[in-house]
């Protein structure tokens, strides 16, 4: 077990040595975090601002609500964040085809790196751009429900903290998928394009074409569905309810798939010329 | 009964026989033979569509010895090396690096350089060696020897896109030479070097070699292979065509270079010595093909005995590159 650690902690330093000193990484990582905290910032207002344009002329008044408050903030954030994992998809893609663009795949392998190693540092720097994000969005939604929750307690802020869990596994899933593509097309440009449209265009058809219960299993889908749309107080007037659960189903979903990409890639990469 | 003693102890006899050669089967001189192997490379063949890159090669490196692989451009050279640092998978046979199947480990002990240098281009030279260092389990106090060992100290903290071609080629050897590997494989290392760094690679492969590393050197410069090299693979079209010794390809066979004030009676006199096979006007000078008993004293005095006093004279082996051209047109007849 120490053995792995060791081996698992040795891949980070490299990959930190490869990604730590590259200014692209960090401006893309910056603009990603500004990104998100300005959206969480103006979200609420926002929407109530649309909301009371849209109520003005309607008999019923739409009540004004609040989005950060305890313990509903944690889903409303962690569902807001999951807009924002495509521009994460975007850098995994671009520092792993960086690695065939390079060639320096090739180096690391003549150095001594098995191919599987050189994927496992992938997917450990996949998962540390997933906790790092998971923990921006957890530090945010705490300010925001400490500084929004009216008559706070502090049994308010645990329910739905499960949220920020489910977003690790939904950004950690969705981006190995990423990786899969850039594993398997190589070139930066090509596996960007052929990613956004597969996320944007190819499954939704696909998704349109099949039976609803086949096309819930589909990745993107299933990755999604992770996270429900939260409820407001607007959508319980008008009936509509979603899910404030995460399913069991999913989780295992995102699991399998998060596995399944990874074999992929091994098996992939095992019997290929560099 | 007594029959089936003699069966008993007949069968007991060869029992005690096969133990006796089992127990003692001549393993440590097998032993021995395999310490000596480096690297063993069995009937491996490589296809890229309909072209054979590499047809059926076997070969066997002995610690030490500096490799030469040569050949022309698209002959397999780089698809070898390839395939020896597991960047390009065979499609048949295997090979086998200090008597033991290949993996990551064993390529630690490996230092290489493959057809171009491959670097992080945002990284200085350091940080793009400190990755290296990682991967190998070297100490980072190794990085400024190598740097100075191929003269880029200066240019340490520089970053890689800023560096011209030869530099970056010196930085790949550096990396290869990280870590001390027992083997260093070298292709094309004097690519885009200027005279000064070529030399530079050469006495820096000469040294390596004399410290007991064993080099693999692939290259078309077949004077670059001729000067450090012990052993030679030629390669054609992904096939073996020669594989020893250098001396071995060479043979003894030299030939002499003469040169007089007046060429003219010099060229007269060398037809008549009945030695002389060939005569090749090279500038200002003959290029002789002579007998192995047409020692070059022996040709002095008898040009002297004609009046004709020599402002030039030296003795030369034959140069590899003349065997290489000998040895490809061969092929083609």
């Amino acid at each position: 077990m120490n053995s792995y650690l060791t081996a698992m902690n040795k891949l980070i330093k490299i990959d930190y040595r490869k990604y730590g000193h590259s200014r692209s990484f960090w401006v893309l990582s910056a603009l990603y975090v500004a990104l998100v905290l300005i959206v969480f910032m103006v979200i609420e207002s926002f929407l109530n601002h649309v909301m009371t344009n849209v109520g003005k002329g309607s008999s019923v008044t739409i009540p004004g609500f609040s989005l950060y408050s305890f313990p509903h903030v944690w889903h409303n954030m962690a569902y807001l964040a999951g807009f924002f994992k495509i521009f994460l998809a975007l850098i995994v893609i671009i520092f792993v085809t960086n690695e065939f663009g390079y060639k320096t795949i090739r180096q690391n392998v003549m150095s001594g790196m098995s191919r599987g190693e050189f994927l496992m540092s992938k997917v450990l720097f996949v998962f540390i751009i997933a906790l790092a994000v998971t923990i921006v969005l957890f530090l945010s939604a705490l300010f925001l429900g400490l500084t929004h929750t009216d008559h706070l307690t502090a049994a308010m802020i645990f329910p739905k903290m499960f949220f920020v869990p489910a977003y690790f596994l939904e950004v950690f899933s969705f981006l190995l998928l990423a990786m899969l593509f850039a594993f398997l097309l190589q070139k930066q440009g090509l596996a960007i394009g052929i990613f956004a449209l597969y996320y944007y265009v190819i499954e939704p058809v696909i998704s349109y074409k099949i039976p609803a219960g086949v096309a819930r299993f589909l990745p993107v889908k299933l990755i999604t569905h992770l996270i429900d749309v939260p409820n407001s107080s607007l959508m319980k007037l008008f009936g509509v309810n979603f899910r404030e659960t995460v399913s069991w189903t999913d989780v295992g979903g995102c699991l399998v798939y998060s596995a399944l990409f990874v074999l992929i890639v091994y098996l992939y990469l095992k019997n290929r010329d560099l | 009964m007594a029959k089936v003693c003699i069966i008993v102890v007949d069968n007991g006899f060869f029992v005690i026989i096969v133990i006796y050669f089992y127990l003692f089967r001549p393993i440590n001189i097998k032993k021995t033979i395999l310490q000596n192997e480096i690297l063993e490379i069995r009937d491996v063949s490589k296809s890229y569509g309909r072209l054979k890159a590499l047809d059926s090669l076997s070969l066997t490196v002995e610690r030490g010895s500096v490799f030469g692989i040569l050949g022309p451009n698209g002959s397999g050279k780089t698809t070898t090396l390839g395939i020896l640092l597991d960047i390009i998978k065979p499609d048949r046979g295997n090979y086998f690096w200090f008597g033991k199947k290949p993996d990551a480990t064993i390529r630690k002990r490996i230092g290489a350089l493959l057809e171009q240098p491959l670097f992080y281009p945002y990284l200085t030279a350091v940080q793009n060696l400190k990755i290296i260092a990682d991967i190998r389990g070297v100490r980072y106090e190794e990085i400024d020897e190598v740097l100075d060992m191929v003269r880029l100290s200066d240019r340490k903290w520089y970053k890689c896109n800023s560096f011209s071609f030869g530099m970056k080629q010196r930085l790949a050897i550096a990396a290869a030479m990280l870590g001390k590997p027992e083997v260093l494989i070298l292709d094309e290392p004097t690519n885009g070097l200027d005279p000064k760094g070529i030399a530079d690679i050469r006495n820096l492969i000469v040294k390596v070699a004399k410290m007991g590393f064993t080099i693999i050197l692939a290259s078309h410069l077949l004077d670059e292979v001729e000067k450090v090299c012990t052993h030679v693979l030629v390669l054609e079209k992904g096939k073996k065509r020669y594989a020893g010794p250098v001396n071995e390809a060479l043979g003894n066979s030299f030939i002499i270079e003469v040169a007089a004030p007046d060429l003219l009676s010099l060229q007269s006199a060398l037809k008549q010595i009945p030695q002389v096979k060939t005569i090749t006007r090279q500038n200002t000078m003959f290029v002789l093909n002579v007998h192995d008993d047409l020692t070059p004293d022996l040709l002095n005095r008898k040009l002297s005995d004609q009046g004709i006093y020599l402002t030039h004279l030296a003795v030369r082996n034959k140069s590899l590159e003349k065997y290489f051209l000998e040895l490809l047109s061969d092929g083609h007849e």
